[in-house]
């Protein structure tokens, strides 16, 4: 299934991206790149060492998702109550742990690969990147990655692993700890990770 | 196995107290048998520390790779007659079809079922269940349930448990051979399971929140098989419009 799939998955996308204006294109792009960082991260994941690949992905990571509107959709109504210094302090902590995350789990290298399987159009500025990250011995996952145009540029908003929503995810989770337990709780709990990752790096 | 028919009886208790209470709550969000369903998620994950999780962890290092492969083969064949059952019950006959003839295949040429021939002759694996039908019938979650032993499920999930019981032929064998391949099938599930549940005690910052979203998101795709709309991906939609369209 894999193998006569892969030539007319390449067709399918060069169909999709070349009629399109060039902004719907770079949608696109802004995935692959964040892919082929991360790629570097596991193929040199053992040099680098934790701190390493903290330093390589920190800038691509910033530049492709859209910290600012995944904040305010990750709290929802909870943003509101924030005042400016909390709402900094959250978005601080959000994005060292976003960091923090993709450096700790990509890693090593056992002959994975990304694949771009399509590109769909949504309603205003939105597109679905369809992608798969395939493992050395054909397994899939699906990973489908929310992008919208943010001013010149195309942002991702959410990433989908096998149906999962990272963004739905972390809205429950949050959501619910500010509820019981208040704002500085769920603070506490990002910095904990972050630092847990730190330490376990290598 | 009369504890089968007890479990029934519970499950249809716990059902009609899902439904009496979990009616209100048609959103996402909706949990309200949390309390229960926390005490019983502790239960779960102290056992599974102590016990469950150290035992798979030994079958996967000491089991080579093509013996579990066979022996997950094995019960998803198995499986397989609850699944061709649900793609009749969901107006698939098309896939129906494929998956019978992928249950022949692997128990003939596949030796039982341990071996997988049919997805290289192009049956593709599905896995369809009653709690997908009822999705596909419309009906909603529910309440959700955490389960002693089970973990995640729904009131639309649960009964399920019992019908898959008894359209596996495992079922109706001596209970000297069903306890066994029981716990077999048990552990070999688990270990399957071993990089996800790592993943979920390393990011989650509440790991009972994190297991029932990643469960119900996950029971959407399945019901829509793999293609769901975003709005049921992306929640609701007018935290959306206000999060991200006002902000220019």
């Amino acid at each position: 299934m894999t193998l006569p799939c892969l030539p007319f998955a390449w067709l399918l996308l060069l169909l999709l991206v070349i009629p399109l204006p060039a902004p719907a294109d770079e949608a696109t792009v802004v995935v692959s790149r964040l892919q082929e960082a991360l790629l570097q991260s596991m193929k040199e994941g053992e040099k680098l060492g934790f701190e390493g690949r903290y330093r390589l992905l920190e800038p691509v990571v910033e530049e492709a998702f859209d910290f600012p509107a995944i904040a305010r959709l990750v709290l929802g109504r909870f943003w509101r109550k924030l005042d400016p210094q909390q709402r900094e302090a959250f978005l601080d902590a959000f994005r060292e742990l976003s960091v923090a995350t993709y450096a700790h789990r990509f890693d090593t290298w056992n002959g994975e690969r990304f694949e771009t399987a399509e590109e769909k159009m949504l309603k205003k500025d939105r597109r679905l990147i369809k992608t798969y990250l395939v493992k050395a011995n054909g397994e899939r996952v699906e990973l489908d990655y929310l992008v919208h145009r943010r001013g010149e540029n195309w942002k991702i908003l959410n990433v989908i692993a096998d149906g999962v929503s990272d963004l739905s995810l972390k809205r429950a989770e949050y959501t619910s700890i500010i509820k019981d337990k208040g704002f500085p709780q769920l603070l506490d709990k990002l910095h904990e990770n972050i630092e847990r990752y730190r330490h376990e790096g290598r | 196995m009369g504890n089968i028919r007890t479990c029934g009886v519970w499950l249809t208790a716990l059902l009609a107290l899902g439904l009496l209470s979990g009616c209100a709550t048609t959103n996402t969000e909706g949990d309200p048998l949390e309390p229960l369903n926390r005490t019983f998620y502790n239960i779960n994950d102290t056992l599974d520390k102590g016990l469950i999780k150290p035992v798979a962890e030994v079958y996967g290092k000491y089991t080579p790779k093509p013996v579990r492969t066979g022996i997950t083969n094995f019960f998803d064949n198995l499986g397989l007659i609850n699944t061709v059952a649900n793609d009749i019950l969901q107006g698939k006959m098309g896939q129906a079809l494929s998956d019978s003839a992928r249950f022949v295949f692997n128990s003939t040429l596949g030796i039982g079922g341990l071996f997988d021939v049919a997805t290289g002759m192009g049956l593709e694996h599905h896995k369809e269940d009653l709690g997908q039908t009822f999705g596909v019938w419309g009906f909603g979650e529910g309440a959700y349930l955490n389960l002693p032993l089970r973990g995640p499920n729904s009131v639309r999930d649960a009964p399920d448990l019992v019908t898959s019981a008894y359209l596996n032929p495992i079922f109706y064998l001596n209970s000297v051979v069903t306890i066994p391949l029981a716990v077999l099938d048990g552990i070999n599930t688990r270990a399957n399971l071993l990089e996800a549940t790592n993943v979920v005690q390393e990011a989650a910052l509440d790991p009972y929140i994190f297991t029932r979203e990643a469960y119900r998101q996950r029971r959407i795709y399945d019901i829509y098989d793999g293609e769901p709309p975003l709005e049921e991906i992306n929640g609701e939609p007018d935290e959306e419009e206000e999060g991200v369209l006002s902000i220019e």
